[in-house]
């Protein structure tokens, strides 16, 4: 009974629970650090300023006269100090959905999986093979939990936040007509459509890539490994080069601070902008909405799975290359 | 003078559009190779897949930078 399926199980829900959970404490911070500054529906947020002026524009042209969907998730009600938006309703709705999913497959493990066990075994062992491709078999030992974890928690509440009644259903404010035409504040919101939430994961992210290359390199090798010379020059070559890699270094360095803000920015404005172009389209035509949007549907199916892939592999490929040190690696693959 | 002029009257989010024509351009040709390359040898198939898809993760993001951080 217990075999390698179950071991491999219990160690990966026991990685998905604490991820869950540290993306959510990490989503509650930021998004009280966010929300506490602006004190009703106005946008004081700077990045929100910029893409409501930038991009509402044109839904408001498209749909006429119709108000676009917010850049930032509208807050449903407070829980002592922390606002709670819809996006974050969503999120706990699909923490809840994958945690509960992952208890009812291991519940009772069988020898010959069948049903649900099978599904999430067949989702398990594909990542583990797919990241063993990329990151080689130590390295993905140590940091499949992560990995693993955000592609299901992306791909799934990118999924969620397709289902009819997400964005649909919620409160809002009649016309003068007495017509209810727009919803500006829904009970549930795509969750990666809140920068709060891709904000955690990359700064999730970012913690476990220094404790991965530092556990890997050590300080000194972490250092080297950024502000180092490469090559094998000698004499007064080596010493320039000395030179020449510590300002590469310091470039690298810039581009290494800059990575949390591009991985959080690329899934939030893909899922926004995915979110505003159905509701762009869904009133383009009010008679003919629904076989409008079936193409757009299809494409975010699309662009749910490949940004969950990307962040999965972008984020991977990071890690490789502070923690690959070139040996090993070749003779492992034979 | 009038084209001039005419340049002079064009405003709106310029900076957007061109961030979208690159990484359009970008992503386009990315796909491209990436065809051409499966074409030539399908046994690399996956791999392939994995550095087009980085690569127009990372031309992609351009868009996003001229949106959210360019005032």
């Amino acid at each position: 009974m217990p075999s390698l399926f179950s071991n491999r199980f219990a160690s990966f829900l026991s990685g998905l629970l604490p991820v869950v959970g540290c993306v959510s404490l990490l989503l509650s911070g930021t998004a009280s650090a966010v929300e506490s500054t602006r004190p009703t529906a106005v946008h004081s947020m700077p990045v929100a300023e910029v893409l409501h002026s930038s991009t509402s524009t044109v839904a408001h042209e498209a749909a006429g006269h119709e108000a676009a969907l917010t850049p930032n998730a509208p807050v449903l009600f407070h829980l002592g100090p922390l606002p709670v938006n819809n996006s974050m309703v969503l999120m706990w709705v699909v923490s809840a959905v994958i945690i509960l999913v992952t208890r009812a497959a291991t519940k009772d493990l069988k020898e010959n999986p069948e049903g649900l066990q099978n599904f999430a075994e067949w989702v398990v062992e594909s990542l583990r093979d797919f990241l063993e491709n990329i990151l080689g078999r130590a390295l993905t030992a140590q940091t499949f939990w992560f990995f693993a974890s955000a592609f299901i928690f992306i791909l799934t509440a990118n999924w969620f936040g397709l289902l009819p009644g997400v964005g649909t259903v919620g409160w809002g404010t009649p016309d003068a007509s007495g017509a209810l035409t727009h919803i500006s504040e829904p009970l549930l919101r795509g969750a990666n459509a809140d920068l709060n939430l891709t904000l955690a994961m990359s700064v999730v992210f970012f913690v476990g890539w220094i404790y991965w290359a530092l556990k890997a390199n050590g300080i000194g090798g972490f250092l080297l490994h950024i502000f180092g010379p490469r090559g094998d020059a000698k004499g007064v070559l080596k010493l320039v080069l000395i030179v020449v890699f510590l300002c590469v270094g310091v470039l690298e360095l810039v581009s290494i601070m800059f990575r949390p803000v591009s991985l959080s920015f690329r899934l939030y404005g893909n899922v926004f902008a995915g979110e505003t172009m159905l509701e762009t389209m869904s009133n383009l035509v009010k008679a003919l909405a629904p076989i409008i949007t079936i193409p757009f549907y299809f494409l975010e199916l699309l662009v749910g799975f490949v940004q969950a892939l990307v962040f999965t592999l972008l984020t991977a490929v990071f890690t490789l290359l502070i923690c690959d040190h070139g040996d090993g690696h070749a003779e492992e693959k034979h | 003078m009038s084209i001039v002029t005419n340049l002079a009257e064009i405003t709106g989010s310029l900076h957007i559009g061109f961030a979208a024509l690159g990484s359009a351009l970008a992503v386009g040709i990315i796909g491209m190779k990436a065809s051409e390359a499966v074409g030539r040898n399908p046994g690399a198939a996956t791999p392939i897949l994995v550095q087009a898809i980085l690569s127009s993760a990372l031309a992609e993001g351009i868009v996003f930078f001229a949106i959210f951080l360019v005032k």
